[in-house]
């Protein structure tokens, strides 16, 4: 764990946000990357999220406070992340890619770097600004959800030695694949109801007839 | 022994504050009103708020001292005070005094240059400022002109003009004038607009015709549908108007019934194009959040529309009842009204009028005008609004205050004190207020001008602090520069 988390790895993750294609090749070969650290920056970024929507100034902020739950936010954005992680290794594995779901995760939780930073700083720029400066904060936004969507797709692309439009397409048949997984889920978790409603109705019926 | 005493005085208060606010709502004699006062947040949800007008009692023929009423359909204020009331099921106008009490006079028939004439069905009426009577005669398909007392001065009818079709059939149903004698009329089945006649009775034209919406899903459909399907479609017409009014400087307010609840009512000026200002929502139509299905679900009927003063009109709804207020700039004041069979409350309400303190409704079942006066919390909306349409926003602020002491969540009242705070100069003060009233462009220039404030009084702190910050950076790096032993490289400075 401590290895996991180390300096080094800390280090390289930030290298990984100035040098993309560098860092995400070398977090597939040489196994520079952290899973752990990634799943602690996607749960930075849930927070920083909820922060952002929460507390944001009220100039630029249309958000009714009342209906933010960093709790729920924080489950649903790893419910997510699952989601994204697993349809893209199932889709992948069947297109030659060469990425473990190990470095998929990592790929996509350092591309939540940029993102974080942004929302952050945005957050505290927000508390300055004016109407007709609110442009600048939404500039900050937009920079850091765009470069945290580049890195996302330079580290598929890097982790999975796709070409560019193969890793479009790749992206693609993952929204499919989100899909059936859910479904799949949704209907398994129905079936499963079903058949417990059934043993609870012999269990009633016992006891009722006992 | 302290953290004991602590406790006592939470509890104290607490215990208080429960006392307090039991008392409050004793207090409040909401039961007895048959309907809720409400109105929309800036979030759009309903608040409800203390009632603004309150049941006064109805007036029925009986009670005036003629025949009861049947059907009537339209309520008309006239500029001394008389209340007008067109008993079209009666075929007759009846006169009511300023109170309601007495009849004045019935007018159920006019002598024609010799002849007797009367009326077949009047569906509307309206006394001009220069005290001209004018009644839509709806079925005999004319507008008649008398003077209050009954006597005959002129006809309108059969208006010729090349826009309209041959054979057309002028049924009117309301009609007003304004300050130049000009006849507004919204006529049944003219989908074209509202018909405008001159002085002398020639009809020059529609006026502020409703332009159709048709979304590009429906467009996309139609391109697609064959011949037959289409005539078996429904045709896009624009909806007829159901209430005009007309306010001191000739603007013509109309309602007509929106099926998409946005828009219910129209402020026309001269040339008819509509001016009127829709609010932070954009939305002048009633209510906001309704029941998607049933008798009373889907968005607001508004059947008439009464301009009051000061730039406030309200807009009465068939569907439920409710009269709606609005300010000039489309801000919502409050709602109130319902349907049932108690008292205070509307079967099939149709018109809608003002006398002073009182919103009076005429109810076409009922055959009865039901009278609501303002309440306290109604009256000083009422003013704090009109203060603010005369320019007088810090004089407004005593009467916003008194406004937050019955509501406080008003966000009108909020942001009126925020504005007024703002024209003193009271920034922080300002920002609080207008926070609270969700006024985001008034809070950004009041921050804008508190920031300015802060930061011309710490400039001096400020530009210190970054010299200091620059100095103080220097200074480590030639200490980091001398520990690495490299000796020969420039700095900052």
């Amino acid at each position: 764990m401590k290895e996991l988390f180390s300096k080094d790895k800390w280090k390289f993750a930030f290298y990984t946000v100035s040098h993309p294609a560098d860092g995400f090749y070398e977090i597939r070969h040489r196994e520079r990357g952290s899973v752990p650290i990634a799943i602690f920056l996607v749960i930075l970024f849930s927070l920083s999220f909820s922060i952002n929507r929460m507390s944001a100034s009220f100039i630029v902020n249309d958000i009714d406070p009342r209906n933010v739950n960093a709790l729920t936010e924080l489950i649903a954005v790893l419910i997510l992340y699952l989601l994204v992680c697993v349809g893209n290794w199932s889709i992948t594995c069947l297109m030659e890619g060469e990425g473990r779901l190990k470095d998929i995760a990592i790929a996509i939780g350092y591309a939540m770097i940029p993102i974080i930073v942004c929302f952050t700083i945005g957050t505290i720029f927000s508390q300055f600004v004016a109407q007709n400066e609110g442009a600048f904060y939404w500039m900050i936004i937009g920079v850091g959800i765009a470069y945290g969507l580049m890195m996302m797709l330079i580290g598929i692309m890097q982790v999975h030695n796709y070409t560019l439009g193969k890793t479009l397409i790749t992206i693609f048949l993952t929204f499919v694949a989100m899909f059936i997984i859910i479904f799949i889920v949704l209907l398994l978790s129905d079936l499963i109801n079903q058949v417990y409603q059934f043993f609870y109705s012999i269990y009633q019926e016992l006891i009722f007839r006992a | 022994m302290k953290k004991q005493n602590l406790f006592k005085k939470i509890a104290a208060s607490l215990l208080m504050t429960a006392v307090l606010c039991t008392g409050f709502g004793e207090t409040a004699f909401a039961e007895e009103i048959p309907y809720d006062t409400y109105n929309y947040n800036y979030r759009e949800d309903i608040v409800y708020t203390p009632a603004a007008y309150v049941p006064e009692g109805s007036v029925t023929g009986l009670s005036v001292g003629t025949t009861d009423f049947k059907e009537p359909r339209d309520l008309c204020v006239a500029p001394d005070g008389l209340i007008y009331v067109a008993d079209t099921g009666n075929n007759r106008i009846v006169v009511l005094n300023e109170t309601m009490t007495d009849t004045v006079r019935v007018i159920d028939g006019f002598d024609r240059n010799g002849t007797a004439d009367t009326f077949n069905q009047p569906y509307g009426v309206c006394v001009s400022e220069n005290m001209e009577l004018y009644i839509a005669d709806s079925m005999n398909k004319r507008i008649v002109v008398l003077t209050p007392e009954g006597e005959f001065i002129k006809i309108i009818d059969n208006p010729q003009s090349e826009i309209l079709e041959d054979g057309f059939d002028f049924t009117p149903l309301k009609v007003t004038v304004d300050y130049a004698d000009r006849v507004y009329v919204v006529a049944k089945n003219t989908f074209e607009g509202i018909m405008v006649f001159e002085s002398s009775g020639d009809f020059t034209g529609y006026f502020g015709t409703i332009e159709v919406k048709i979304t590009l899903w429906e467009k996309f459909w139609r391109k697609i549908a064959s011949k037959e399907e289409r005539s078996n479609q429904l045709l896009y017409i624009p909806t007829e108007f159901t209430g005009i009014d007309v306010d001191s400087g000739g603007f013509i307010y109309a309602s007509n019934i929106d099926a998409d609840g946005i828009q219910a009512v129209r402020r026309l000026n001269p040339q008819g194009k509509d001016v009127i200002q829709k609010g932070e929502n954009g939305n002048v139509g009633g209510d906001i959040r309704t029941a998607i299905y049933g008798k009373y679900g889907g968005p607001s009927e508004i059947i008439d529309v009464v301009y009051r003063e000061k730039g406030i009109y309200s807009l009465l709804d068939r569907k439920r009842g409710r009269i709606f207020t609005y300010d000039k700039e489309g801000n919502l004041l409050y709602v109130f009204g319902g349907l049932g069979s108690q008292e205070g409350t509307f079967t099939t309400p149709v018109a809608i009028e003002y006398i002073g303190d009182q919103i009076i409704v005429l109810d076409a079942y009922y055959g009865a005008i039901l009278k609501f006066t303002a309440t306290e919390y109604g009256k000083l909306i009422n003013e704090a609004v009109g203060l603010r349409y005369d320019g007088d926003e810090t004089e407004a602020i005593d009467k916003w205050e008194e406004v937050l002491r019955l509501d406080e969540n008003n966000e009108l009242a909020n942001t009126g004190i925020g504005k007024a705070y703002l024209t003193a100069g009271e920034n922080r003060l300002a920002m609080r207020y207008l926070k609270l009233g969700m006024n985001r462009k008034y809070y950004s220039i009041a921050w804008k001008r508190y920031r300015n404030e802060i930061l011309a009084a710490n400039l001096s702190y400020i530009l210190s602090g970054i010299i200091l910050l620059i100095i103080v950076w220097n200074i480590y790096k030639r200490w980091k520069r001398k520990k690495k032993g490299i000796t020969k490289e420039g700095g900052l400075l």
